[in-house]
């Protein structure tokens, strides 16, 4: 594994999409703003805010970084690189990654920070938030996984509505496990087995979509 | 001259509506190989497998003591690349790909690489979406030969270039070939600039390699013969003619085997020999597709 070609191709991505970089966690912060200081209407709107935010870098990203490298003729650049499709496929998924991580822990950090902190807000929303949290996170590395793999505009928009859709899904259900949702507004963090059971379901996903990706793209013969 | 840079041996690879069949091919180290097909021939799908990006259903592909696609990594080290659909990027400058390209590769030459940027009279500072497509072409021709690759691949790097973008590249390209360590593979369907640059040619049409030599034996054994027949002498199938034109008595016939032998035999079946012209590339590579056409189905 080329270690130095994989940080080098990371660290392109990262000088290349600089400004929406810098434009998320811009925004992240505005949108954590907006939650400690604007009631009982800021934490709706600063939370909508926050959520678009990182749908919106979820879906600029494989979108930028992945099909428009093939649209606009740079992967023969990068290709021709002393690089394998492996280790270009391992640059794509940990630069996407670390990209989205910075927004995406910005808000979720930010988020337990106010959480924690502002009296108006229940602790009970913890083990909500951290589930949900990272749902964004599978539905971003399903994006990521999809884009890379078929190489379409076309099926990575619809992993995207499937990656939002999935959010609003597992919202809906992990709120009315009993466990999870009898305690979320209350003042005190219940953290339930049902809690650590979805957490993990949730990073075994993650473990498995991006398995897959390597899977597939390592059984690819074709890649320009 | 003796060890090969290129090997293909038997290399086939099937699309469904296209495949490269049996391909053999040897690049000489030190040589420039001209690469001619028409559009759609296989000559991109023939580089690619050579650079790793597709990889071949049989055969073997070795580059510069490399297997092909399992060594990529290590052979794609020595060799500059620049295709017709290779695009920067974008958004970046030219000093921005530079700097990023300098550490990859050991042999990276920063003074050749500012040389070519006066000689191209490119600006380092400008963004690559500012630069015309012909600065385009010579922006990643001066990425690749900055690096001093052992081997050059070089996928139409001519093709939409205006007349003089074109003479600067082929040019540059010349100047270069005084490293006699230095092999190239040009792939083109303009003969003018293969024949300009180029010490082997190999032609491809339908995904077959339908002939590969030295440029000089090429235009050495390829002639027209325009005869003369008298009236009651019909035209005789001879060897090495692979093409008959003209008409009636006055035949024109194409050869890729000239020699004396040749003039005798139509002189002794009554013929005259009017004139034996000389044939540029472009007419050597249409003559020798449209044989191998006629001699197998579309």
């Amino acid at each position: 594994m080329n270690l130095s070609m994989i940080r080098r191709l990371v660290l392109k991505d990262w000088y290349l999409y600089r400004w929406p970089i810098l434009a998320s966690v811009a925004g992240g912060v505005i949108s954590l703003g907006i939650i400690a200081y604007g009631g009982k209407p800021g934490f709706h709107f600063g939370l909508t805010i926050a959520v678009t935010i990182l749908a919106f870098i979820g879906a600029l990203l494989p979108i930028s970084t992945i099909i428009q490298e093939r649209k606009e003729q740079t992967l023969p650049f990068v290709m021709s690189l002393p690089i394998s499709y492996f280790e270009y496929t391992a640059a794509k998924i940990l630069a996407n990654l670390l990209i989205f991580l910075v927004p995406w822990l910005t808000l979720v950090l930010g988020g337990f920070a106010l959480i924690m902190t502002t009296p108006a807000m229940p602790h009970g929303l913890v083990p909500f938030f951290a589930i949900m949290s990272m749902e964004i996170l599978v539905s971003t590395c399903l994006i990521f996984a999809v884009a890379l793999i078929t190489e379409s505009q076309g099926w990575t928009i619809g992993a995207i509505l499937v990656g939002n859709l999935a959010l609003n899904v597992v919202g809906y259900f992990v709120g009315h496990i009993p466990s999870i949702g009898s305690g979320l507004w209350g003042p005190a963090i219940q953290w339930s087995p049902a809690a650590t059971i979805s957490l993990l379901a949730e990073f075994a996903l993650i473990a498995l979509i991006l398995g897959l990706a390597f899977f597939v793209q390592s059984r690819k013969r074709d890649f320009i | 001259m003796n060890d090969l840079s290129v090997l293909f041996e038997g290399v086939s690879k099937k699309y469904p509506h296209f495949s490269l069949e049996d391909i053999h091919l040897e690049l000489p180290t030190g040589s420039i190989m001209g690469f001619i097909g028409a559009n759609g021939a296989g000559k991109s799908t023939t580089i690619r497998i050579l650079m790793g990006l597709v990889h071949q259903d049989a055969g073997q592909v070795r580059v510069l003591g490399h297997s092909m696609p399992a060594d990529q990594t290590a052979a794609k080290l020595d060799i500059g690349f620049v295709s017709e659909d290779l695009r920067l990027y974008g958004a970046a400058t030219l000093d921005w790909h530079m700097g990023f390209m300098q550490p990859i590769y050991p042999r990276w030459d920063q003074r050749y690489a500012e040389s070519l940027l006066r000689r191209f009279d490119l600006k380092p500072k400008q963004t690559i979406r500012g630069l015309s497509h012909g600065q385009r072409v010579k922006a990643a021709l001066l990425l690749a030969l900055a690096r001093c690759p052992r081997l050059l691949v070089l996928d139409e790097p001519t093709t939409g270039l205006d007349p003089v973008a074109r003479q600067e590249v082929l040019e540059e390209l010349m100047a270069v070939l005084a490293d006699e360590e230095r092999t190239i593979l040009f792939s083109s369907h303009n003969t003018l600039d293969v024949e300009q640059i180029s010490d082997r040619i190999t032609f491809i049409d339908r995904g077959r390699i339908i002939d590969s030599d030295d440029k000089e034996v090429f235009l050495d054994r390829w002639r027209r013969l325009r005869l003369v027949l008298p009236p009651e002498v019909d035209l005789p199938r001879l060897p090495g003619i692979v093409q008959v034109g003209g008409s009636g008595r006055l035949p024109v016939l194409t050869t890729n085997t000239f020699g004396p032998a040749m003039v005798a035999a139509c002189a002794q079946m009554g013929a005259t020999v009017q004139a034996v012209d000389t044939m540029t590339l472009e007419e050597i590579f249409v003559a020798n597709v449209h044989s191998r056409r006629e001699g197998q189905p579309a």
